[in-house]
């Protein structure tokens, strides 16, 4: 029992690894054009050089963006011990000025071991930030803001991010701002005179190339000969990965994945799944696991929520279709229900059922959300006179409708008169 | 502490014992006479490196002294003589003061052993209790004194009782509790011991935060404000003394209030004018706007109410000048910066700020500044009268008041090309003409070549850096970064989904002629660009998270992702830009045809 599997410590190794970002992004931390370098030249020259800066890093999500901050800030850390206090404020927390200001004066006094108050007041906490500022600058101390969700802290009258950037410009003290969001335009959601304070330093985080793809997957995946794993086992492993990574097969896989989105983050997940699908008693990642992990990944909700419907449920939905196809300007249960009763009529299907029955494959579609209702006024009004809508479209319900196991083959005639 | 040796009797000056800490020096702050007729003083002590936890460090220097928070009761007696202690900037000057010269840079928190930077005498208006004690420091000649070794005196303070309980920080009733925990275990060696280089120091002069020693091109303005300040106070009746300042921000409104305040301080020094009190006050740091009623109370007189209360006190100070004290009657300045964050549903507070200077004897006079220049158009005409009759025109700078600007905070600093700055200052005097932008441009070209200048540091075998200008290529790129939206490179590095969907967008608006469409048409174009050049078409729900992504970065403009097919969607950016970005793409050559 005490002698694991090398196969299972390698995998226990592998995820480790990849839900680290520290690691990840480590093997860009060298080159002096990445954004690791240059981030952290701005801040450490904040601390060397005692003096205020502010910064937006901006890139869709996914791209390490937040990673690669906390690695800078890490590094700074370790080396200039006791001069570096960092207060991390989030946007969808603290967007509102009064509560991300006590947040800061909060996170302060931690850091500081003071004794923090709840009670104080707006004007209270403003001037006790602004006393800190300027008694950390005396001691050498950098306070360094992290602003997650920066355009969410652009709402209202930005007065957190005024107080904070004119302190920028009048306290003599060490202190840099960083704004991290996925919006692109961030600082133009700024006002005029906050964004004359802002010091526009700009650091553009982008999806990796295909070299920096390459390198990742290698550097990810690759066990470490010093590593505590038997020297043949990772030999082994080694040479059978390198295999798969330069198999045309491979290629695809990873290209199919980029096509959507080719993110890090993105990446990073369909590894992890692969390697959850290694198969400990061979102890090899075959390139079935990259399949396995690939399909596991691209799922198609709706498509699959199609699958789960009952046949009832598909004739609401063809019926609303087809009421759709008629222009006709709202519909709800009740106008379904007529053309469903009218099917039936001219087809005599074997699928009739009454009308509660109806109702509650007809709820079901509303919590499913292949139907929506068009507005959310009317709440006294019971269901079935609520005006709905048809959430997936007719390519989307031909296709369903064909990987359907027992479709009755009336449905796809009604569907295509229909169309 | 090693004890000094026994029996060997060697000539030290007072300045080597001191060193060897058989002396101590010490500051006076008061001096008393007991009723046996003996002098006393009450003093705190300065202490050598070597005294300090952290010992002595390798950049301290030999006369290097701590001021330290240890008080002590000692009596006169124990003098022996004067001393000097001095700040870096006065030790470098020091000429014939003597042997017993020492430098003192640094605060010692003996309890908490941790340095701090004594603040410079320059912001002592920060506020008052700081400004005595600096004061008293400012006067040229130190009291301070070498005293004998009084060994029991060390052990004093640390008896002394703390508080009952601990006090909040962050609530401030008239102080900030537990400031004197924030400092140094150890001065960081970097600190000290760097040389500046070049462009390192043109870094520093150009940060917001330096004070500049002279304003230039604002002179014309300072004038206007200083004649309508000393008209206001040394008239005897002054009456709706109200000055408007607008302009764009950075064009150094606050800056010129601020330094005028400044000179006229001296001139009370001096005692060429009358005496006054000076509120200065931001609109976006008030809570409410209400609450400025509160801070001017609290200003004047240093209760602090509420502000129901405080405008009652204030409306009584202000119209009724009889029963007033002696104390009360120096005129006040009042400074509203970004005034327009006051004007509140029925403009009450504009009101009565402005209606106060036009009582008989009020003795008020309101400066309000802020951006928009009609804001005195947009209120009710009561206030409007009363706000719009003197103004005072901050317009943007022009690249020759920008160039000098940047030009007298580099004066005597040699670290850029001359054209670099102009290229600088005509680029941002083109779009806004603020003086902050035009500093952080050159701030941040500085930057940038010194980043390249370490980066080729770093490389061993390469040619030395001798002396590296800013070039106008960093300018360049500095400008580069400030001013261009990031969209394009973010379309350009995106996945090729996203580039489909994107050109999708373009080539759906211009077959249309709509900006706006609907998930469920572009699906489809979409599908008909994927099976017309032999794409894979990845189905709807994929392409739907395609688009929400997109909708995340602002690319787009889109509704949340639950509505699916009926979702609206926008380019963000003219199509123009997008065409730009995709047209060229190697991946996806056929796209080119759609754009």
């Amino acid at each position: 029992m005490g002698v694991e599997n090398p196969a299972e410590q390698a995998q226990v190794l592998l995820r480790t690894r990849l839900c680290n970002p520290d690691f990840i992004f480590t093997i860009f931390s060298h080159s002096p054009d990445s954004n690791y370098s240059k981030l952290k030249y701005i801040m450490s020259s904040s601390v060397t050089e005692a003096c205020n800066n502010s910064a937006l890093l901006l890139g869709p999500r996914g791209c390490g963006k937040i990673a690669i901050l906390e690695m800078v800030i890490k590094d700074l850390l370790q080396e200039y011990p006791d001069t570096i206090c960092v207060i991390k404020l989030n946007g969808l927390l603290h967007s509102e000025d009064n509560c991300a200001l006590k947040e800061i004066a909060r996170q302060l006094c931690i850091e500081n071991q003071l004794v923090f108050s709840k009670m104080a007041s707006f004007d209270d906490n403003s001037q006790f930030v602004i006393a800190m500022l300027r008694e950390c600058g005396l001691a050498h101390k950098t306070i360094i803001f992290v602003l997650d969700e920066f355009d969410l802290f652009t709402q209202g009258k930005q007065r957190l991010l005024y107080s904070l950037l004119d302190a920028m410009q009048s306290v003599t003290s060490q202190a840099v701002v960083v704004g991290v969001s996925c919006r692109l335009d961030a600082d133009q959601l700024l006002e005029k005179r906050v964004r004359s304070r802002f010091s526009h330093r700009k650091l553009l985080f982008l999806p990796p190339s295909q070299e920096d793809l390459q390198k990742i997957l290698q550097h990810a995946l690759l066990l470490p000969t010093e590593s505590g794993l038997p020297s043949q086992y990772v030999a082994a492993y080694n040479k059978k990965l390198l295999n798969t990574l330069s198999d045309e097969k491979f290629k695809d896989i990873i290209e199919s994945l980029c096509h959507s989105d080719s993110t890090y983050n993105h990446l990073l997940r369909f590894l992890f799944a692969a390697v959850c699908h290694m198969d400990t008693k061979s102890g090899y990642l075959s390139l079935d696991n990259f399949k396995t992990a690939l399909s596991s990944i691209q799922r198609q909700p709706k498509l699959e929520a199609l699958q789960d419907c009952s046949i009832l449920e598909l004739y609401i939905l063809v019926c609303l279709r087809r009421l759709e196809v008629k222009e006709l300007e709202t519909t709800n249960f009740n106008s379904a229900m007529k053309e469903y009763k009218s099917v039936h009529d001219s087809f005599q299907t074997s699928d009739y059922y009454a009308w509660n029955v109806c109702l509650r494959a007809f709820e079901h579609l509303l919590q499913r959300q292949l139907i929506s209702l068009v507005d959310n006024r009317g709440h006294s009004q019971s269901v079935e006179f609520r005006p709905v809508r048809l959430l997936i479209s007719s390519h989307e319900l031909h296709q369903g409708l064909k990987s359907y196991r027992s479709c009755p083959a009336i449905l796809h005639k009604l569907l295509d008169r229909g169309v | 502490m090693p004890p000094p040796p026994k029996g060997k009797k060697r000539v030290r000056t007072a300045k080597d014992k001191l060193l060897d800490s058989d002396l101590w020096a010490a500051h006076i702050e008061s001096i008393w006479k007991e009723v046996d007729g003996t002098y006393w003083f009450r003093a705190h002590w300065y202490i050598i490196p070597e005294e300090t936890a952290a010992g002595r460090q390798p950049h301290n220097l030999r006369r290097e002294l701590y001021r330290t928070n240890d008080f002590a009761d000692v009596e006169m007696e124990s003098v022996i003589r004067h001393c000097y202690v001095m700040y870096p900037k006065e030790f470098e000057k020091a000429r014939n003061e003597g042997d017993d010269v020492f430098l003192c840079e640094y605060e010692y928190d003996i309890h908490w052993h941790s340095f701090k930077r004594i603040s410079e005498i320059e912001d002592n208006d920060v506020d008052d209790d700081e400004a005595e004690k600096d004061g008293d420091w400012n006067s040229c000649e130190d009291p301070d004194s070498d005293v004998e070794d009084e060994r029991e005196n060390q052990s004093n303070p640390l008896t002394r009782p703390s508080p009952a309980h601990p006090l909040a920080a962050n609530s401030r009733k008239g102080r900030i509790f537990g400031l004197q925990k924030i400092g140094a275990k150890k001065i960081p060696e970097h600190v000290r011991s760097h040389k500046l280089t070049e462009i390192e120091k043109a870094n520093a002069t150009l940060l917001l935060a330096t004070l500049p020693k002279s304003l230039p091109c604002r002179t014309k303005e300072m004038e206007e404000i200083t004649t309508f300040i000393k008209g206001a106070i040394c008239e005897d009746q002054c009456l709706g003394r109200y000055l408007y300042i607008h302009g764009v921000p950075g064009t150094g409104k606050t800056m010129s209030v601020l330094a005028v305040m400044r000179n006229l301080r001296c001139e009370v020094d001096a005692g060429s004018i009358k005496p006054y009190c000076f509120v200065e006050i931001n609109g976006l740091k008030l809570a409410s706007p209400e609450n400025i009623y509160s801070v001017i109370y609290e200003a004047l007189t240093g209760h602090r109410v509420g502000w129901k209360k405080a405008l009652q006190s204030l409306n009584e100070r202000f119209s009724n000048v009889t029963e007033r004290s002696k104390e009360d009657d120096r005129p006040c300045v009042l400074l509203i910066d970004e005034l327009d964050l006051l004007v509140t549903r029925n403009q009450a507070v504009l009101y009565n700020i402005l209606d106060w200077p036009t009582k008989p004897n009020s003795k008020l006079i309101v400066i309000g500044i802020a951006n928009t220049m009609d804001l005195p158009e947009k209120l009710l005409p009561r206030i409007s009268s009363r706000m719009g009759i003197q103004r005072l025109c901050f317009g943007p700078y022009n690249y020759r008041q920008l160039q000098e600007i940047i030009l007298t905070r580099l004066n005597g600093v040699d670290a850029f090309e001359k054209p670099a700055i102009e290229f600088a200052s005509r680029k941002v005097a083109a779009v806004s003409g603020d003086a902050r932008r035009a500093l952080e441009i050159c701030r941040r070209a500085a930057e940038l070549a010194d980043y390249r200048v370490k980066k080729l540091l770093s490389i061993p075998n390469s040619a030395a850096a001798g002396k590296m200008l800013v070039r106008m290529a960093d300018v360049e790129a500095a400008i580069q970064e400030m001013f261009q939206a990031p969209h394009i490179q973010v379309m350009r590095s995106s996945s090729t989904l996203s580039k489909i969907f994107l050109a999708a967008m373009v080539y759906e608006g211009h077959r249309t002629g709509m900006s706006e469409t609907t998930f469920d048409k572009l699906a489809i174009t979409v599908s008909c660009l994927c099976t017309s050049n032999g794409e894979k078409f990845p189905g709807w729900d994929m392409l739907l998270k395609v688009g929400c992504k997109l909708g995340e970065c602002r690319i787009l403009l889109c509704e949340p992702g639950v509505k699916h097919k009926l979702q609206k969607l926008q380019l963000n950016f003219p199509s123009d830009d997008v065409s730009f970005a995709l047209k060229d793409s190697k991946e996806l050559p056929w796209l080119a045809k759609y754009l």
